[in-house]
């Protein structure tokens, strides 16, 4: 009876345990059920089911590739792998550029890359080559629209295409339509560009990144409610930058280590003995072939595009040519780029003038990082370098702009003091309101008859430089705008036509090791124009367009560059100006020994920024249009309104299968932090719910559970 | 003997089953009691022009009042995004314009407690915001995405008023994490800048 008693009694505690753990296990299952199907079906509506080998798992990856999230938790897509080969070629003051793009489909599926690149902002873009294995196709020319259209109607025949794009003067992006899986094609952009010069030092820089602007205005309804992304980058479109969303390709997230990798070779045939060669960022390789003629290479054998690249080259001492003449004859036209170097300033002692200075410094959070340590360090020696006599005062501006004191004040002790401390305290958060701290720089009552100059520290990561330009323009009056970019990728456009309005110069400070030598460059220089009132004679009665129209003053150190067409080239140019009360003259023979090519595209390429010009200043668009879309298909350039397609003619992508489109994820510039720039995001859901509905289940269980030891007990008694 | 140890296992689970519902239900309430502490925390903000520790351990403080006529929604929001102010109220995103100033500030807060109404909100759908000064601006829904944490850029101040309301995404998703999110984007419609300082808004 007993021992009857204790095997009822073990049977049944084992089959209440087994009863309990089965519908523990039950219930579990039915929970994660519910947790697997809920998020399942409120994503069925917005997204239908999507073809799943195109995703992958962290853990499916082995060796080193861009992912990118997709709206299922968990899963991933490869983006297109690009690798890119920069071959530059430099003549004298030309450079001809190659760059070769390789996009590569990791994936199983037809891919489209899209990949927004820069290029320097003098760049004129003039061929597009498609490589798809031992086949070339030649870009051609075309009106933007009529560009589109063609290439989507290749893209949706499954033939391959390439589409380059022009979005700012100095942002490109290229469009490769039919990616096949595994496939890579690769894509040739040439461009033509003049080199800098300043002093005696050539430079010549490669952009490698694009930095993520600044968007200002209200950002525009997107038309779905529920919706991924409006164009392919990561900003809405605003009421002030209208295409800001092709402006901002998505940034890869530092953790992932930097992408796209680029390996760079300059040929240079300086024209000149060379003394000394240096590249600003990057280590590189030198190879000598004669005393003028030399190849760098990167050290590495590829850079990820985090930073732009900067060579510098010099002359050996009073071997730079005082003034070059290069020419190109086509299509019965001469064409002429002309560099003339002002006289040496350094020699003559010069009466030093009181000068008014304004100091404008962006704290806004894309400065973060090492650039506001420059801006801060380089704005400290501008302070330090102001004379008894001189009269400042210092700007900041983010979302917000704040002057240190309420007008100019004497750069006494105690007020440069101040000012120091005021600078020591800076720090970059917020937004790039440059507006109104153009305004307040600009805007000025008391003539206290001094030189009047503005010197505005930035990256100028803004989206919104039409505007900006015709504030500059408008309320210049008698001050002189000096931009000074800062950080690793400075939107070197903005700074040179911000500059160019403002009848300054722009100064680039790349690293805070330049911050001391490129300030004291910029403060010997302005301290006077070395030349005004310039003025070019030709010959009589030619017909010349020359660009720029209007010569700006130089100040010691710069040359005078500048591009004419003509139709006949015969006796000399003589160009004129006034030194310190001195005439000065230079006259040129213009002879076509010799023909560079690539001078009528810099021409044209003048003229198309003189032309944008006028359409910031209020010319009617479609007149500016037509003009630049002729000039433009004429010398083959990629501009605003003109694109360069290329279009395979056999179909490769069977029509059946589906074409993802993606965009290229680019770095973020060396010394941005991330955080500063996207937001960081809290976990904004809790458990509640699931606690209840767990809990409540365990309740109901529990209750039947005793309910039915609780009868069977009854039953048994 | 033995039937009242299989009576205690059912009881047991029933236990469990009760502490884990409760602590659900405390979430919850937390959530809800807590705005009804930070209403007299905010009218104390508006008096004293100061800012308002609404308890003494606390490290946020209430520095706006969003009110949704269409949703009767009426809470306070936290200085800070953090875990634990998330728990009592909306927190505004540090580094953006306070919630009412010129600018857009970006707010967030749980999707299944202060922010489960985003769901049900609509273009065009209007709400209000009362800044620590009392100033009152009023906002227009202009658009609802759904992006990656990752990728949501972090709205910069500009003149224009704008606010983000941004909480996880799917709403029915039962367990929190994921990576996704829901942004609701309004513009201001227009503003009455004097100061109410007490009452509704």
């Amino acid at each position: 009876m007993n021992s009857r008693h204790e095997n009822d009694f073990s049977l049944e505690f084992l089959m209440g345990l087994l009863l309990s753990i089965m519908s523990g296990f039950f219930v579990s299952m039915l929970l994660a059920l519910l947790v697997m199907l809920l998020p399942g079906i409120s994503q069925a509506g917005e997204a239908p089911a999507e073809v799943s080998s195109e995703y992958v798992k962290k853990s499916e990856v082995s060796s080193g590739s861009v992912l990118l999230r997709t709206e299922r938790p968990g899963l991933y897509r490869r983006a297109p792998i690009l690798k890119t080969d920069v071959h530059m070629r430099v003549n004298g003051m030309l450079v001809r550029t190659r760059v070769v793009q390789r996009f590569k489909n990791p994936g199983k599926e037809w891919l489209e890359g899209i990949y927004v690149f820069p290029l320097p902002d003098n760049a004129a873009v003039d061929h597009l080559r498609m490589r798809i294995g031992d086949r070339i196709i030649e870009g051609k020319i075309k009106e933007k629209q009529e560009a589109k259209k063609i290439y989507a109607k290749a893209k949706s025949e499954g033939r391959k295409a390439s589409l380059v794009e022009q979005e700012r003067a100095n942002i490109f992006t290229n469009s490769i339509a039919n990616i096949g899986p595994g496939e890579t094609i690769s894509v040739e952009i040439e461009y033509q560009q003049t080199l800098q010069l300043d002093k005696d030092r050539f430079r010549l820089r490669f952009p490698l990144v694009v930095a993520p602007r600044y968007i200002p205005g209200v950002p525009q309804a997107v038309e779905e409610t529920v919706a991924g992304f409006t164009g392919s980058g990561w900003a809405q479109n605003t009421d002030q930058v209208k295409d800001a969303s092709r402006i901002t390709p998505p940034v890869a997230d530092p953790a992932m280590g930097k992408i796209n990798p680029v390996s760079l070779r300059v040929e240079l045939n300086a024209g000149f003995p060379i003394a000394s060669i240096q590249s600003s960022y990057h280590p590189i390789v030198k190879k000598s072939r004669s005393p003028t003629e030399m190849t760098v290479s990167l050290q590495e054998e590829q850079v990820a595009a985090d930073r732009d690249f900067e060579l510098v080259w010099q002359p050996l001492k009073d071997q730079l040519p005082r003034a070059a003449l290069f020419s190109e004859r086509r299509d019965n036209e001469n064409y002429l780029m002309l560099m003339v170097m002002p006289p040496d300033a350094e020699h003559s002692q010069q009466q030093v003038l009181n000068r008014e200075v304004i100091y404008v410094i962006d704290t806004s959070g894309s400065m973060g990082g090492t650039s506001i340590k420059q801006a801060r360090r380089a704005l400290q020696y501008a302070i330090n370098d102001l004379k008894p006599g001189d009269f400042f005062n210092v700007i900041q501006f983010n979302s917000y702009t704040s002057q240190l004191f309420n007008h100019s004040v004497p750069a006494d002790q105690a007020h440069i003091n101040e000012a120091l401390r005021y600078v020591q305290s800076l720090q970059a958060t917020g937004g790039t309101e440059m507006a109104t701290a153009l305004h307040a720089a600009l805007d000025h009552k008391d003539d206290k008859g001094l030189v009047r100059q503005v010197i505005f520290l930035t990256d100028g990561s803004i989206g919104n430089e039409d505007a900006l330009f015709s504030i500059i323009k408008n309320n210049l009056a008698d001050s002189r705008l000096f931009t000074v970019g800062i950080g690793s990728a400075p939107n070197s456009h903005f700074m040179h036509k911000a500059a160019q309005y403002g009848r300054g110069s722009y100064t680039y400070i790349g690293k805070i090791q330049e911050v001391d030598e490129k300030m004291s460059a910029l403060f010997r220089k302005i301290q006077m124009p070395v030349l005004s009132a310039l003025e070019v004679q030709w010959p009589d009665n030619a017909q010349v367009e020359m660009w720029p129209e209007r010569l700006p003053d130089l100040y010691a150190g710069e040359p005078l560059i500048l591009t004419a067409r003509l139709p006949v080239l015969k006796d000399k140019v003589i160009i004129k100006g006034k030194s310190q009360q001195q005439d000065w003259q230079v006259s040129i023979p213009l002879l076509s020994d010799h023909q560079s090519s690539g001078v009528a595209g810099l021409w044209a390429r003048e003229k198309i920024a003189y032309l944008m010009d006028r359409l910031r200043e209020g010319d009617s668009q479609d007149v500016i249009k037509k003009g630049i879309t002729d000039l433009a298909i004429e010398h083959h350039l990629v501009s605003q309104y003109t694109s360069l397609v290329a279009v395979d003619v056999t179909p490769s992508r069977p029509v059946d299968e589906t074409l993802s489109s993606k965009a290229v994820k680019v770095n973020l510039p060396a010394g941005w932090q991330h955080d500063k720039v996207f937001a960081s995001l809290p976990q904004t859901a809790t458990d509640s719910v699931w606690d209840m509905l767990l809990g409540f289940l365990l309740i109901i269980l529990g209750c039947l559970l005793s309910l039915y030891f609780q009868r069977r007990n009854l039953h048994a008694s | 003997m033995h039937h009242k140890s299989f009576l205690l296992t059912g009881l047991g689970i029933s236990l469990l089953g009760i502490v884990w519902f409760s602590q659900g239900v405390y979430i919850q309430a937390k959530a809800l009691l807590a705005q009804q502490l930070l209403q007299s925390a905010w009218q104390e903000t508006l008096k004293a022009r100061v800012q308002v520790k609404p308890w003494s351990w606390a490290d946020t403080w209430p520095v706006a009042r969003l009110t949704v006529a269409s949703q009767a929604v009426d809470m306070i929001i936290l200085e800070g995004a953090s875990g634990s102010s998330l728990a009592f109220a909306p927190g505004h995103l540090q580094g953006t314009a306070a919630p009412g100033d010129p600018g857009i500030s970006l707010i967030s807060a749980h999707r299944d407690t202060h922010f489960s109404f985003l769901r049900h909100l609509k273009l065009g759908d209007s709400m209000r915001v009362q800044n620590s000064r009392g100033e009152i601006s009023e906002y227009e829904v202009m658009s609802m995405t759904v992006k990656d944490a990752s990728e949501v850029p972090l709205p910069q101040p500009t003149s224009n008023r704008g606010i983000m309301l941004v909480t996880c995404y799917p709403f029915d998703s039962l367990r929190a994490g994921g990576n996704l999110r829901y942004i609701v984007y309004a513009t201001e419609k227009d503003s009455d800048l004097r100061p109410v300082l007490s009452g509704d808004i």
